[in-house]
């Protein structure tokens, strides 16, 4: 796609340039492509295009072309039609001005789009705790403020372009640190790391940082350096942040209610496949208080089942409570059920037995891919620590969104735990890491590994 | 005599001819030395880079070597380039200038601390 665009862009040189040249021009944009991966080196990248193209644009329609330049074939670039110039003198200035434009609008476009992708990249880890972490579709008033969905209007962005001035960087140190020192749980671990930061730039080591991602990511280091709290960090948002929080308006409730009800409350499959086998999609883990009814109808649609596959690969997360509400039915006694979200309370211990209920020892798959998010992640945590389910398919996404979310400006947050709860597991949780799958496959082969598996040992456990 | 083209020589064209001391590379090789001897500050892109390397064609600076000297395998396509003498001393008179710069910048003082 990107060398298509290139290709086109490199329509704009003269037709001597793009016959001598034009394949060798792609052959580098192919190479550097190739090697330059990431988000960083591939704006890098386009920013190097952009000014190479405003430098040599004039200088090649300024050239005047050798015989030998000028005798040799059109190429066709990577099979796109060329242009055939009948003459090869110098256009005219206004042609070049008009060239000028179109590149400018054209990269433009590219710099947009690229910021897109990186936005809807960023957006799961933009989302903190339950309250903005509203994947479910439905919720679309909330989601206009989450900054998931500031993130999509890519326009602003342009406003954020340039480097990042000393001001800024003192700005953000101090809201870094104030917000520390205010609330992260641990107080003591806060005043070492704001004396850290503190200390840091003191030397100076922040003056020669202007990319704001770049300060974002080394602070983040720099505290964990210190205190190691995967969940504590420092975001950088390209797009502005809404200014407020979602207010829980009984607008964006009712809607949030229609939404559900049109959805089946995210349960897009409920079914029983040959050989018994419940079969759930859940997209999300909505709110209990509007959903309770349609989970326990699906539960209760799957009650006699042998085996039990939840396929959350298109799971974005959603409520703590319904993830452990559904967690409950899986389970014939109480069992501990970690959220790092929230202070260890008598509410961690699943409400198990569910009267009537007959999965607790039926073997359970739980369906990933890297797109399940956040609180599917704590389904799919638990049930593994619990040794309670087989995952099957990818690496989750690696959303803990643990901490709480404090704004510092419009474009820079920090996530602070303010809770304490107890990981009783001697590995960490998925933050940042994901929950790894015990049987790895590809997430769209995922659904029949599972059958496979769920056909092969259905009395187990 | 008649101007030349590259009089004064451009900062890209002189990192081309350094480039391809010792070496004959192809565009992005070049690309990627030039990048790698200015720490990262000079990034040729190819319209930058193929309209210097056509004008050190052009003057003689470098040249292109013939596919059948390219025995490298897989890159037959690519187009190698190689310095010329008139190149390597059109390099060393460049930087010959820049060194004598730096003799005026140091009488000077300009410079501070340890400096080569």
């Amino acid at each position: 796609m990107s060398e298509k665009l290139y290709a086109l862009l490199l329509r704009l040189y003269p037709s001597h340039f793009r016959e001598e040249y034009g394949r060798e021009a792609l052959q580098l944009f192919h190479d550097r492509a190739r090697d330059e991966r990431g988000f960083f080196p591939r704006v890098r990248l386009w920013l190097d295009l952009l000014f190479d193209l405003t430098i040599s644009l004039p200088r090649e329609y300024l050239h005047i072309p050798s015989p030998r330049v000028a005798a040799s074939a059109p190429q066709r670039l990577n099979g796109l039609p060329a242009f055939y110039f009948l003459q090869n003198e110098s256009p005219r200035p206004s042609a070049l001005l008009l060239g000028g434009i179109f590149s400018l609008v054209a990269l433009t476009t590219c710099w947009v789009s690229l910021n897109q992708v990186h936005s809807a990249a960023n957006s799961g880890a933009s989302q903190f705790g339950a309250a903005r972490n509203e994947h479910e579709s439905g919720r679309t008033e909330s989601a206009k403020t989450t900054p998931r969905a500031a993130a999509s209007s890519a326009v602003p962005a342009l406003t954020q372009a340039g480097a990042m001035d000393p001001a800024e960087r003192k700005h953000i140190l101090a809201g870094t640190i104030a917000n520390l020192k205010e609330h992260y749980i641990d107080r003591g671990a806060a005043q070492r790391m704001a004396d850290a930061l503190a200390m840091h730039e003191k030397h100076g080591d922040y003056n020669a940082v202007t990319d704001r991602a770049a300060f974002a990511a080394l602070l983040t280091q720099q505290m964990r350096e210190i205190n190691p709290d995967r969940h504590l960090t420092l975001d950088y948002f390209q797009d502005p942040l809404p200014s407020e929080p979602v207010a829980q308006t009984p607008e964006v409730v009712t809607q949030y209610r229609e939404a559900m009800k049109r959805q089946n409350c995210a349960f897009e499959k409920i079914e029983l496949l040959p050989r018994n086998i419940g079969y759930l999609k859940l997209n999300s883990f909505p709110d209990p208080e509007v959903c309770r009814v349609a989970a326990m109808a699906a539960m209760t649609y799957v009650n006699h089942a042998d085996a039990i596959i939840f396929d959350l690969r298109d799971n974005g997360g959603g409520n703590p409570e319904m993830v452990q509400f559904i967690g409950a039915y899986l389970f014939d006694h109480p069992e501990y059920w970690y959220n790092p979200r929230e202070n260890t309370t008598e509410q961690s211990w699943t409400r198990s037995p569910v009267p009537g209920n007959n999965l607790a020892d039926k073997p359970v798959f739980v369906l990933t891919s890297a797109r399940t998010f956040s609180g599917a992640e704590q389904f799919c945590y638990d049930l593994k620590m619990l040794k309670r389910a087989t995952i099957v398919g990818e690496t989750t996404g690696g959303a803990a969104h643990s901490g709480v979310w404090h704004r510092i400006d419009d474009h820079f947050g920090m996530g602070i735990p303010e809770a304490k709860a107890i990981n009783p597991y001697s590995s960490t949780d998925w933050a940042e890491i994901g929950v790894e799958p015990d049987v790895r496959v590809e997430a769209a082969n995922a659904l029949d590994l599972a059958l496979k598996l769920a056909r092969t040992k259905p009395k187990e456990k | 005599m008649p101007k030349r083209k590259l009089d004064p020589l451009p900062s890209s064209a002189f990192q081309i001819l350094l480039a391809l001391v010792g070496e004959d590379l192809h565009g992005y090789g070049i690309m990627r030395q030039v990048a790698e001897q200015t720490d990262g500050r000079m990034r040729l892109g190819p319209g930058t880079l193929y309209s210097s390397i056509r004008v050190l064609l052009e003057e003689g600076f470098i040249e292109e070597l013939d596919s059948r000297e390219n025995d490298r395998p897989g890159d037959e396509r690519r187009r190698y380039y190689r310095l010329t003498s008139a190149g390597r001393k059109l390099a060393r008179s460049e930087a010959e200038r820049l060194a004598d710069f730096l003799r005026v910048a140091r009488a000077k003082k300009i410079l501070r601390g340890r400096y080569v």
